[in-house]
């Protein structure tokens, strides 16, 4: 059930009416039916998977749960004695089920591209099978929630819960299920169970932040993806200018595709009284590409820093190189070199958690090179600026960072989008060797699927979404400042984009709906 | 004790004032990257062993926390 469709919002309708019209205590049972049962009218049988990371991340929490529990109810040099026996059992049950979950991950999304890459680098003298599974909806962000869960569980962070229903609507809740955010359990679960009375707040800020969601995916993403289809469907036709035209109009609907939808996710679970976790943090603003990894799917960054990149830097083979390094280079690169191999392995999973092949593996190297290296050179950029006495909140330099930033992007996103590697690195070269510039006004631009004002509609409604975030960057709360404009403004905010979206998006005969981005991943 | 870990973590956030600031973390003082540097660093020169599980904010959102967490840890 796609979130765009009439039937969606019909379900929505009816689970927010249906959950405040229930007695308080069934709320969270009401959620769990209706969660399961917008996951399985996606598909009945991929169900088995997510019942699966839930039994079994389930029955790991309790176990970790029960091992801590006995370990704290020793005291004295008994417990110092008993510590390393307890470490090692909950060492266990943590990777088994870790095992069974990224195996699971594994066979899923990554055999096939392994089978195929083992065949071809073999010259076809090792041929592994093919696996025919169906890929289950949103499968990557459900298993990082849930895996998060029993890691959480093994550091003793808190108790694990002991009801397996309430323990399966944390890892199902139907606006995240789908594509995030990677929430944790601490934060997501009492909110879940807590009682919830109605307040008309809640349901204005919900319906306020689906409505920008709707309009930014409707009136933008889905536009800028016509264009974006049929340049990276035929790339060979096409001009170096009109190339990076499909590579900016990439940028602006993958932004619009994937926030818009979290909006319209935060906005459903907000009509709950839920809060979920924020994702997207104006990307736009990020001054290098560290920062803009700070702002863009920032739970699966947050996730990446606390279970990988924690664990990487205090493990023995990391600690072990910064004491090599520390000793024998010395100075800041001494310092630097175990921190930013960790920080490397973190990009390269990034890029492969979204998905298998060669480009997203590359996409990740591209960003731990960048990001390593620039970490590598700090002191130096620290010292240039000194040198040329710039202060670091100096607005010129802003502005040089987040330009610079911009390119980055802009580059690593030939690299998603591209059909394949090798397209990619093709079409960068187009975009400098051929950029034949009168292409964008000669008419060829009027040629890709869209109209002189679709043109008009994405980048003006772009400069609303850009205006938008740009006064949120200052400070300004938004809803704060449609709170005091009085009743008839902040229903105006709700209806106005409703008009714009019926007027310029589903209404149009010719308007083409596309599947959200990240519910591939 | 202290001297020793104000020469660390002004060797490896200059332009931080480590003296009077007190919420390193929840301020955005110190990343993630400075973090993992310091504590390698404080592993190093203290001979204490850190956890994961010691990698909360609360531990180094000043001088006087991490000094704590030290301590606790070379008990």
């Amino acid at each position: 059930m796609s979130f765009t469709s009439v039937g969606f919002i019909g379900f929505l309708a009816a689970v927010v009416v249906l959950y405040y019209a229930l007695p308080k205590k069934c709320q969270w049972v009401f959620l769990l039916a209706a969660s399961y049962g917008f996951y399985m009218a996606g598909g009945v049988k991929t169900v088995v998977y997510l019942l699966f990371t839930t039994l079994s991340t389930f029955v790991a929490g309790l176990w970790l749960g029960r091992l801590n529990a006995r370990k704290d109810a020793l005291t004295g040099p008994e417990k110092k004695a008993q510590a390393p026996v307890f470490k090692r059992k909950k060492q266990m049950v943590t990777a088994l089920v870790l095992i069974a979950n990224f195996g699971l991950l594994f066979a899923l999304k990554y055999w096939n591209f392994t089978a195929s890459a083992v065949s071809g680098a073999t010259g076809g003298s090792v041929i592994l099978p093919q696996l025919n599974l169906l890929m289950p909806l949103g499968i990557s962000f459900y298993m990082f929630q849930s895996v998060g869960y029993v890691v959480d569980c093994y550091r003793g962070k808190y108790k694990p819960q002991r009801n397996v229903f309430k323990y399966a609507l944390f890892t199902s809740f139907f606006p995240q299920v789908v594509q995030g955010p990677i929430s944790r359990y601490d934060q997501l679960s009492p909110q879940l169970m807590a009682e919830h009375s109605f307040h008309a707040d809640h349901l204005k800020y919900g319906i306020q932040l689906c409505m920008w969601g709707y309009f930014k995916k409707l009136v933008i993403a889905d536009r800028a993806a016509v264009l974006v289809n049929t340049v990276f469907g035929d790339y060979t036709s096409y001009s170096g200018s009109i190339i990076a035209l499909a590579v900016f109009f990439y940028c602006i609907q993958l932004y619009c595709d994937f926030s818009g939808g979290i909006d319209v996710t935060r906005g459903a679970a907000q009509m709950l009284g839920i809060d979920l976790a924020e994702n997207f943090r104006r990307p736009l603003f990020a001054t290098s590409l560290a920062d803009y990894w700070r702002r863009w799917h920032i739970t699966l960054g947050q996730w990446m820093r606390d279970y990988v990149f924690f664990s990487l830097t205090l493990s023995k083979p990391i600690l072990k190189l910064g004491k090599w390094s520390r000793k024998k280079i010395g100075g800041t690169l001494g310092k630097v070199i175990p921190t930013a191999t960790a920080t490397f392995v973190v990009y390269l999973f990034i890029g492969i958690w979204h998905g298998a092949n060669f480009r997203y593996i590359f996409y990740g190297l591209w960003n731990g090179a960048i990001i390593t290296s620039s970490q590598l050179l700090a002191n130096t950029y620290y010292r240039c600026r000194m040198k040329l006495k710039l202060a670091d909140d100096n607005r010129g330099l802003y502005v040089f960072r987040m330009v610079r930033t911009w390119i980055l992007v802009f580059l690593g996103r030939y690299i998603t989008r591209a059909p394949r590697l090798m397209a990619a690195f093709y079409m960068m070269w187009v975009t400098v060797s051929r950029p034949v510039l009168s292409d964008l006004w000669n008419g060829t631009a009027l040629t890709l699927g869209i109209a002189r004002m679709d043109y008009v509609i994405v980048l003006g409604a772009m400069a609303i979404v850009v205006a938008a975030e740009f006064f949120q960057e200052r400070g300004t709360e938004i809803r704060k400042w449609l709170e005091q404009r009085g009743f008839l403004v902040q229903w105006l905010a709700i209806l106005l984009p409703l008009l714009v979206l019926l007027v310029t998006g589903i209404l149009r005969g010719d308007y083409i709906s596309s599947e959200f981005i990240y519910k591939q991943f | 004790m202290r001297e020793k870990l104000m020469e660390i973590l002004t060797e490896t956030c200059p332009g931080v004032d480590f003296e009077t600031e007190t919420a390193l973390i929840d301020d955005g003082l110190l990343e993630s990257l400075d973090i993992v540097t310091i504590v390698a660093e404080i592993m190093d020169a203290f001979e204490v062993e850190l956890n994961v599980e010691d990698l909360v904010p609360e531990n180094f959102n000043s001088v006087d926390a991490m000094l704590e967490l030290i301590q606790s840890l070379a008990e």
